[in-house]
């Protein structure tokens, strides 16, 4: 379960000595339930980014806090955040963020080998993985030698093969046509439902915001509308 | 993330700029050679003059000036620790002369004791030591000195001795305090001698004798000569000693060395000129390795400059990494190892080409530097130009290394900073 509560944030904008604050994220307080597909749609500019690299670790809050799994994380010095989001959290980001200089295999493997897993495990396991993602013909391939829904399909493998919790996707299908757009949903909802991982995705799309059990607006840096609550 | 991965993941880096790499490595190769060959001069240098220094003497030789020293004075000395051999010899402080025949010559003797001689490096190339007091060894150029006094040119050319010396008797004199010689002759018979000195300059005209032959000698001496006594304060003495101390080990010299200057002996030995010579060279040495160090300093401009553009290019994969879980540390720790890298395979580069060039400049400088000068060798010398010692190699190693692991350390902090939020925003 992620428990935000009270979270406030602003950026210093403007020259040198002439800054101002803006703030970004005001007084934000909601959870998310273990297993659940939550979205938090807003517009460009809203602060839903800005919520989600907060929530992933990349941000300090500078204020409010935020527990994952009963763990606060908002206090976490960089090493422990990195530590954490090892452990806990995947990642599926817009533009995919492959390694260029790794195949598809060693992408999706990345993760375990940041964890100091042994070889042969690894293997194993990212076998296993390619074959429910349906990536094994294309496992030696680099990522400029995939289309958009098999670098997609990669990053995701690369999120689930360290089996985190909970998966952040930061506008997953904004670099995808509708049809590989729809896949990708699909599979998100195919994994909530078998692994029970919860998925928090930022969009600013209605559509794909529509396909989560949960739905959070973003606007001017407030969540002014609550969700509409789907079956899981 | 296990060390195997760290560094497959560090070879994957450096594949994919493989010609900037080489092109950084060469730099590192170039200025750590430079620093090894360079220094590799001082050791040379500092090798051919211990060898021509030591080449003289025996390392173990401890000269012991006094003006009191006499047989028992010598005794004593013969029973300290780690004393090998004490060799008192006597030299005559008056004028002589020895002649076979028609060939006189001015030899100088030695009184000495053979044994204590034999212990240390006495040898001789024929016949024996003496066994009474008429018995003498002479040295190896004992017959050059003896010249045909009425067969001397007009033209300087003179007729030394020829015949065999083993067995023959001459006749020895011996001036008084005056310098005139006194007209007592003492027949000695050669018995052996003397081994050739290592150097072709080095010529031993000497004649030596057993202490049995002072009596004799101090008998002809004073009916001449006053005795030193109260009435003759200022008479001259026949007879001033020198000593030299032989140390059983090079490790005991200074130890022998200092128990001999606390009981009021003045000493030399060649340990201290080889201490000086040292310092020197460690001097010179540590210059040479100062200079060749900022040949590694230049290089290592292209040592950060290499990493600060693999951090600069991979901002975006050090950004995915950091968002997926990498520590920082670790990420400190691939661009580092990356450094060390071309820091290792530079270095081995270097000790590679040093030694070689090494070999070749001992094996050609030689060549050249003879035929400049238009002599056969270098005056008897053996002369090294270069040698690169172990640690030589474990000092010009350390510095490589240690140069472009700092030139490395930088980047590799800026790659720890990057932040995970404008990394992602990088475009592809």
């Amino acid at each position: 379960m992620i428990s935000i509560r009270n979270l406030n944030h602003s950026f210093k904008v403007g020259k040198k000595g002439k800054e101002r604050q803006v703030p970004v994220l005001k007084g934000l307080t909601f959870d998310i339930a273990d297993g659940e597909i939550v979205s938090i749609v807003g517009k460009s500019g809203s602060g839903k980014s800005t919520l989600l690299h907060i929530m992933a670790g990349f941000l300090t809050p500078e204020s409010g806090e935020i527990h994952v799994q009963g763990v606060q994380t908002s206090s976490f010095s960089e090493v422990e955040s990195a530590k954490f989001r090892l452990d806990h959290f995947g990642f599926v980001f817009q533009n995919f963020q492959l390694m260029p200089g790794l195949t598809a295999f060693e992408n999706v493997e990345l993760p375990l080998t940041l964890k100091g897993i042994s070889k042969s495990e690894r293997q194993e396991k990212v076998n296993d993985l390619m074959q429910s993602v349906g990536l094994t013909d294309v496992q030696d391939h680099y990522p400029n030698e995939l289309s958009g829904g098999q670098q997609q399909r990669v990053s995701i493998a690369r999120a689930l093969v360290t089996d985190p919790p909970i998966i952040f996707a930061d506008e997953p299908t904004g670099s995808l046509d509708s049809e590989t757009e729809a896949d990708v949903l699909l599979l998100i909802q195919s994994l909530n439902k078998t692994r029970g991982i919860t998925f928090v995705i930022i969009t600013h799309d209605d559509e794909v915001a529509q396909t989560a059990n949960r739905v959070y607006r973003m606007h001017d840096g407030v969540l002014t509308e609550g969700g509409v609550q789907h079956a899981i | 993330m296990q060390f195997k991965d760290q560094i497959s993941f560090v070879q994957q880096h450096i594949k994919k700029n493989k010609m900037r790499v080489f092109m950084t490595v060469l730099a590192a190769t170039m200025g750590t050679a430079f620093l090894i060959v360079l220094a590799s001069v001082g050791f040379g240098i500092h090798e051919t003059v211990r060898e021509e220094v030591l080449s003289n003497r025996l390392v173990t030789e401890i000269q012991v000036y006094t003006n009191e020293m006499d047989e028992e004075k010598a005794e004593e000395l013969k029973k300290r620790d780690h004393v090998k051999a004490v060799i008192f010899r006597q030299h005559l402080g008056t004028m002589q002369q020895s002649s076979v025949g028609e060939f006189t010559g001015d030899h100088e003797l030695i009184v000495t004791d053979f044994v204590e001689e034999g212990k240390v490096n006495f040898e001789l190339q024929e016949g024996r030591l003496p066994q009474k007091s008429n018995e003498v060894v002479v040295g190896s150029h004992f017959a050059d000195n003896l010249i045909d006094q009425q067969d001397v040119g007009e033209d300087g050319e003179f007729t030394t001795y020829k015949g065999k010396l083993i067995g023959e008797q001459f006749i020895y004199k011996i001036g008084d305090d005056k310098g005139d010689l006194i007209e007592d002759e003492i027949p000695l018979t050669i018995v052996g001698v003397g081994k050739k000195p290592a150097k072709d300059w080095d010529q031993d005209r000497k004649v030596y004798a057993d202490a049995s032959i002072i009596p004799e000698l101090e008998k002809i001496y004073f009916s001449h000569v006053d005795k030193i006594d109260e009435e003759h304060p200022d008479a001259q003495q026949l007879f001033y000693g020198n000593v030299n101390v032989y140390a059983d080990k090079l490790e005991n010299v200074k130890a022998v060395s200092a128990a001999l200057k606390d009981d009021g002996y003045s000493v030399y030995s060649i340990s201290e000129e080889l201490e000086q010579l040292d310092v020197f060279f460690l001097a010179l040495k540590a210059g040479l390795v100062f200079v060749g160090t900022i040949a590694i300093l230049i290089a290592s401009i292209g040592i950060f400059n290499t990493m600060t553009m693999a951090v600069t290019e991979r901002t975006r994969e050090i950004g995915v990494m950091k968002a997926i879980g990498a520590d920082p540390k670790l990420i400190q720790r691939l661009f580092l190892m990356e450094s060390a890298w071309i820091g290792i395979l530079g270095t081995v580069l270097a000790v590679v080409i040093s030694y070689g060039v090494s070999i070749v400049s001992n094996y050609v400088l030689p060549i050249i530097v003879t035929a400049a000068l238009g002599e056969e060798d270098l005056g008897g010398m053996n002369v090294t130009f270069s040698i690169i010692p172990w640690q030589l190699v474990v000092i010009a190693s350390t510095i490589s290394i240690g140069v472009a692991m700092i030139s490395g350390w930088r980047p590799a902090r800026k790659a720890t900073k990057i932040d995970v939020i404008n990394a992602l925003r990088q475009e592809l």
